[in-house]
């Protein structure tokens, strides 16, 4: 879906709570919540009770969302890891809620997405195609060293000097 | 130790979501005192949710829209004020108004009542205050919240991090006329050196079972 098109979408969300458009929306990112949540070691049926919760914030928060600031995927990215987090915490005992806790990020007004795009197209060029692989699953699939290790059928030493090496690549360009 | 790679990593981590609950509510106070680093927490966010472009969906089977449709009353619209949005103040309410416990005469803490592996406390030194010479056995993390401290190392002012470990000796002391509230993280104990580090060390090994 194009950019301009997700603009619109969330723009009739936000103003007219038109329930159409809410449709494509949910058609576009759902699958792709889901799957990230399936990715980060939930069974479908917790996925889907977390996908739910993260569509109802995206419904009833869009008018919070600055398209002229923020990405849509970027922004639904942090809901669901948010959502992830407190699920995670949920039988713990005094936790708090990190989706109430970062609340403020939603409403940053100082950040801007379009305006670091160089930046992160240049950590991507930089990062060869196994570390930016390596940083995928370990800190967005959220899986193990000793994991990546099994699947990838690699020493754990490896990907741990892989992982280390991709960090310091991207600390040059974050100054 | 390089200690702006350290920031990083932790702001790298908080993006991620596999830092503890005390670890994250630093965290959180951090970028939400700090534009640079809120800057580079937008980074490592777009980096991970790029990777939703070249995700294999799942459509999830039994869900539809409309099962995430909510009605909402109209106060739910409303915008919050930036102070509203205060994580710590979301967690203690107003830090002015916490149990403060006196250690020393210019020296108070109020330690948060988060279980986690890490301790998390507020810190409160009166103008000129000072912690005696010390080290650390873990990392040590402390942000300035209000005021201002200073160390053989430099001003740390409102939004500063610094982040400490066994490497590391140093003799904090409160700058700002109006001295400094921080929030603190230490992975294990402090050791006190100097002429008075052995009973400090003592006190604090004794006042441990009364935590």
């Amino acid at each position: 879906m194009e950019n301009t098109e997700i603009i619109d979408l969330i723009k009739k969300i936000s103003e007219n709570r038109d329930e159409g458009a809410f449709s494509q929306i949910f058609d576009f990112i759902a699958p792709k919540i889901n799957s990230y949540f399936i990715k980060n070691n939930l069974n479908f049926e917790q996925s889907e009770e977390l996908t739910q919760d993260v569509l109802s914030t995206i419904w009833s928060k869009a008018y919070l969302f600055n398209p002229e600031k923020s990405k849509f995927t970027t922004w639904s990215f942090t809901i669901a890891r948010n959502k992830k987090i407190d699920f995670y915490r949920k039988t713990k005992k005094n936790n708090i809620n990190e989706d109430d806790i970062r609340s403020f990020l939603y409403q940053n007004e100082e950040g801007n997405d379009y305006e670091i795009e160089s930046t992160i197209n240049k950590i991507k060029e930089e990062l060869d195609q196994n570390q930016q692989k390596l940083i995928k699953m370990s800190f967005f699939e959220q899986k193990s060293h000793k994991n990546i290790a099994e699947e990838l059928e690699i020493p754990l030493g490896t990907v741990k000097s892989r992982i280390r090496s991709a960090l310091n690549k991207m600390q040059k360009f974050l100054s | 130790m390089n200690s702006t790679a350290l920031k990083n990593e932790l702001i790298f981590s908080y993006s991620s979501g596999n830092l503890g609950e005390a670890k994250s509510l630093f965290t959180s106070m951090y970028l939400y005192l700090n534009s640079n680093a809120a800057r580079k927490s937008s980074i490592f966010d777009n980096l991970l949710a790029d990777n939703f472009n070249n995700l294999d969906s799942v459509s999830p089977k039994n869900l539809k829209y409309s099962d995430c449709i909510k009605i909402q009353p109209k106060s739910d619209f409303r915008k919050y004020s930036n102070e509203d949005l205060n994580p710590l103040t979301k967690v203690l309410g107003n830090i002015k108004k916490v149990s403060w416990k006196s250690v020393y005469k210019g020296f108070k803490e109020y330690n948060l009542p988060i279980s986690d592996n890490d301790s998390i406390k507020l810190i409160q030194m009166d103008p000129g205050i000072s912690v005696p010479l010390h080290s650390h056995k873990g990392k040590e993390y402390i942000l300035v919240l209000d005021g201002s401290f200073c160390d053989e190392y430099g001003e740390y002012k409102k939004g500063d991090m610094q982040i400490n470990d066994k490497n590391i000796k140093h003799i904090p002391t409160a700058c700002n006329k109006n001295g400094c509230i921080c929030l603190s993280i230490t992975e294990n104990d402090i050791v006190f050196l100097g002429k008075f580090g052995p009973f400090l060390n003592l006190f604090t090994f004794i006042k441990s079972f009364f935590k």
